[in-house]
């Protein structure tokens, strides 16, 4: 081979598009058009299955489980009558809404975005004070004193509220959680959910015993780490063991007296998901009504057991992990939704014939 | 001849001086906002566990995996991630369909132990990374409010390639696959 | 700055910084919500200690570029210096088994364009010194010796190179056409990895995030790994079928490194150089090279791949080694 064969001997211009331009430019074209179309091909990432909800809706179980109409055949009804620091209040709470109770004069209290604001029954709110760090749960005496629940401590506030005197609520190497306080006579009941139990203090604060532990498990089974408590007008403590999905009564004692409720995602009267109920309170008939997540709704039941009326998931936000609970002198419950940060109130209705209407 | 030569050494070793410089120049400049190595990890609150995890990975058995924050979890009895509580139940209530595909959740009863009524009992539960593929039906079933939202799905190094471009940050549709600086740790955010 | 780069206090930095984490845990959490423990299960029960495995640690990231320094220098040595294609071959293979096979071919420097583009085009892109270095050794070594990194040690290359039987000759028209693709591959390599896609045309709309093309595209990564997409391992399976009879067509016509290593090598300090002064116009040395990178008696820079088969059908430099000329065509035959 001679290298004058690779100097450039005289090429025509033909040859030149020909073997030179024409393959380079077809080449630069295919690999273009071979990205392109590739690229095309995937303009968005691959399809995703059907978008699930963002994380706080319920699980899969949840959805099903909704009971898409009222449930019939109860014996009471309940009808959403008003709303308390709801959105368009100028009361509205603004960063959350952890407690309700109901106290004297007809006042409710609501702990929310660090104070406790107590409002009248037409939702004017009267007076308003700064709430302990932390505070998560709170009770209102017969006397107008209010009680609330840090996580190791109850402070209690007189009428105006001015702070009075606090406690430390656990023991002395067993700092508690405090998630609930109920009010007695002079007994303040206070549920630690650390240690799975209520504990009973007199008003000063000094120790009186311990209630739930009279079981096999020596105390609740708290998976949610959340204990409520209640306690009806002859003193009667009912609380929330919600491993067992069972609503607990219990003499001041400790004594154990009863309970009911079990796990189930069909029957109404049953307690849906893993730990439920995770809110009750007492009506001044002595009927016990229950809060759950997951199927968010209310529910009112007889001591024994018997469900009386549904206040459906309908009313709730569906991935709110508590209802707050409290019922007014008049029956009326007043339910709160620290998702959607308001206070809801139902009024019984009279008239039976009114449940069947859709 | 020896002048052409000359000239051209010339240009090319100033050509070579010149590519030195730039190419030192230019790695300083990018050494000067160096970091530390990124890797890739699920960030769990955006994770809607949508299921592509699985798919996406170049490796046929996905790096991601469920993880268990025992912290964080209810050792409950009827846990959502583990049995379908839709399913039917047996004669004690429990219901009996799981919710694991590969049947990767494990369980084990800890803690004082009551024989005869399991509604008294706390389980353990723990993730068999050889069998779990990452599809996140645990991981959803146990998100709030249903449960306490302690899984959640993790990008597992050990068996992570760790790819320059992760593939199943391009497929995840919430962008919450993201390169943390912090090698292992998921990022830290506001509590569920 | 230089951070995280200290091997010595290594520990000492992953202490610190999960002390970090955990105090902007803490602080964090108990400013929000008040921490729930987890329940006292009586009996013996002590948690699990939940296994995060690490990723790979930071002096194993330190080991691979000093084993990319150290393939560089020894193939700047063998090839220039030794002049020995065997050398070249068995470092070939000891790149496939430690870049490719251990390394399962991530990061290479083919793909460090990507990661050095958007690390310029976005500040928050953290790049680590490994990348960087990544990117940057093979450009001083081809700017000294020239393209000695796609003789020895870039694994894609090599596995081209080892598979090579009976290269077909291209004809020199086409070769310098598609010579041109690398560079329209390192444009569209570079537009997508430091801002991706945004075109609408009419109703015709395209929107792309950044992506890296190279290591979506890269024939081999599916071999390395031995899993992939089926149409990565298929392109993997042609692109090694086809090296078999034309010589390393990825590293000719694709791999926009590449043609960033063409344009340096043109101005190496060091040359391939097969007998300067005493060529012979045998053509041997033609005949041997599977790329057709020696032109007019000489080694071009730009498209030589440093593989040293000339060496070894050259009649001239067999004389020196002391090995009769007649065998060069023999050796010529044996070693293609």
């Amino acid at each position: 081979m001679e290298p004058t064969d690779r100097e450039t001997t005289p090429v025509s211009v033909r040859d030149r598009i020909w073997k030179a331009w024409l393959p380079g430019v077809a080449a630069v074209g295919a690999l273009a058009a071979l990205v392109a179309g590739s690229l095309r091909l995937r303009p968005t990432p691959r399809a995703a299955p059907p978008r699930p909800q963002p994380a706080g809706t319920p699980g899969p179980a949840g959805q099903a489980a909704a009971p898409a109409q009222p449930v019939r055949g109860l014996a009471r009804t309940y009808a959403q009558s008003a709303v308390i620091g709801g959105a368009a209040s100028p009361d509205r709470f603004l960063r959350s809404l952890t407690g309700i109770a109901f106290g004297a004069a007809e006042l409710v209290y609501v702990l929310g975005d660090d104070e406790i604001r107590a409002f009248e029954s037409r939702g004017i709110r009267v007076r308003s004070w700064r709430a302990p760090e932390h505070a998560g749960c709170l009770a209102a005496g017969p006397d107008g004193r209010v009680y609330v629940g840090s996580p190791d401590r109850v402070d209690i506030y007189d009428a105006g509220g001015a702070h009075v005197t606090g406690f430390t609520a656990g023991e002395k190497d067993k700092p508690a959680d405090v998630t609930a306080v109920a009010v007695f006579g002079t007994d303040i009941l206070v549920a630690d959910a650390s240690a799975r139990i209520v504990r009973r203090f007199g008003l000063d604060g000094t120790p009186r015993g311990l209630i739930g532990n009279q079981n096999k498990t020596g105390g609740f089974i708290l998976p949610n780490r959340s204990l409520d408590v209640g306690v009806d007008g002859r003193g009667v403590v009912y609380a929330t063991d919600t491993g067992r999905h069972q609503v607990t009564a219990w003499a001041l004692d400790g004594t154990p007296l009863g309970k009911f409720g079990k796990f189930g995602m069909s029957a109404p009267e049953d307690f849906v998901g893993c730990c439920n109920p995770v809110n009750l309170a007492l009506t001044p008939d002595g009927k016990v009504v229950t809060g759950e997540k997951m199927v968010a709704r209310v529910k009112v039941y007889e001591p024994d057991g018997t469900l009386l009326a549904v206040i459906g998931p309908e009313h709730f936000d569906p991935s709110t992990t508590h209802i707050h609970l409290a019922v007014d002198s008049r029956g009326r419950i007043l339910a709160a939704d620290p998702v959607r940060r308001e206070v809801k109130i139902f009024s019984l209705n009279q008239s039976p014939q009114e449940r069947d209407r859709p | 001849m020896s002048e052409k030569s000359t000239r051209r050494q010339f240009i090319e070793g100033s050509c070579r001086v010149l590519g030195l410089v730039t190419v030192g120049g230019a790695a300083g400049l990018l050494t000067q906002r160096t970091s530390a190595n990124a890797v890739y990890q699920v960030d769990p609150f955006k994770c809607t566990t949508c299921d592509l995890c699985r798919t996406s990975c170049v490796l046929s058995h996905s790096a991601v995996k469920a993880v268990n924050d025992f912290e964080k979890c209810g050792y409950c009895m009827l846990c959502p991630a583990y049995m379908d509580v839709l399913s039917k139940p047996d004669e004690r209530g429990i219901p009996t369909g799981k919710v694991c595909p590969q049947d990767a959740l494990k369980r084990r009863v800890v803690g004082k132990v009551d024989a005869e009524d399991p509604n008294n009992n706390y389980y353990e539960y723990v993730v068999d990374e050889a069998l779990c593929d990452g599809c996140g039906k645990c991981v959803k079933a146990c998100m709030a409010p249903a449960g306490n939202g302690s899984l959640r799905l993790e990008i597992r190094y050990s068996r992570c390639v760790e790819c320059n471009e992760c593939a199943i940050q391009i497929a995840c549709p919430d962008r919450a696959i993201v390169r943390v600086a912090t090698p292992g740790m998921a990022p830290a955010g506001p509590a569920r | 700055m230089r951070n995280g780069w200290n091997l010595e206090s290594a520990r000492t930095r992953y202490l610190c910084l999960l002390l970090l984490v955990l105090a902007a845990l803490a602080s964090g959490v108990l400013s929000a919500q008040y921490q729930k423990k987890p329940p006292d299960f009586g009996g013996t029960y002590s948690f699990p200690t939940p296994t995060h495995p690490e990723p790979r640690a930071d002096w194993v990231r330190t080991l691979d570029v000093a084993m990319l320094a150290a393939g560089l220098g020894l193939a700047a040595w063998i090839v220039l210096n030794r002049r020995s294609r065997d050398g070249t071959v068995l470092l070939s293979i000891g790149a496939i088994a430690y870049f490719g096979f251990y390394r399962k071919g991530c990061i290479c420097p083919i793909g460090a364009i990507q990661n050095v583009t958007l690390s310029l085009a976005d500040s928050r892109y953290m790049i680590s010194f490994g990348v960087i270095a990544f990117f940057f050794l093979p450009l001083v070594a081809t700017l000294l010796f020239g393209r000695v990194f796609c003789g020895g040690v870039c694994p894609l290359g090599a596995i081209q190179d080892l598979v090579l039987l009976r290269p077909v000759k291209v004809p020199e028209k086409l070769d310098r056409a598609l010579g041109w693709l690398p560079y329209v591959y390192l444009g569209l390599a570079v537009w997508f990895a430091g801002w991706g896609l945004h075109l609408t045309l009419g109703t015709w709309q395209i929107q792309m995030g950044r992506r890296f093309l190279i290591c979506e595209w890269d024939p081999f990564i599916g071999l390395f790994r031995v899993s992939g997409p089926f149409h990565m391992l298929a392109i993997g399976v042609a692109f090694i079928a086809g090296g078999m009879f034309v010589g390393r067509p990825y590293c000719r016509w694709l791999c926009p490194y590449g043609g960033l290593l063409a344009i340096l090598s043109r101005v190496s300090w060091k040359k391939v150089e097969i007998t300067p002064g005493k060529e012979t116009d045998c053509g041997l040395c033609a005949g041997a090279c599977p790329f057709g990178a020696i032109q007019h008696l000489r080694a071009e820079q730009a498209s030589c791949l440093a593989c040293a088969r000339c060496y070894m059908s050259c009649p001239q430099e067999l004389e020196r080694r002391g090995i009769p000329a007649g065998d060069a065509a023999l050796i010529q035959v044996q070693r293609p």
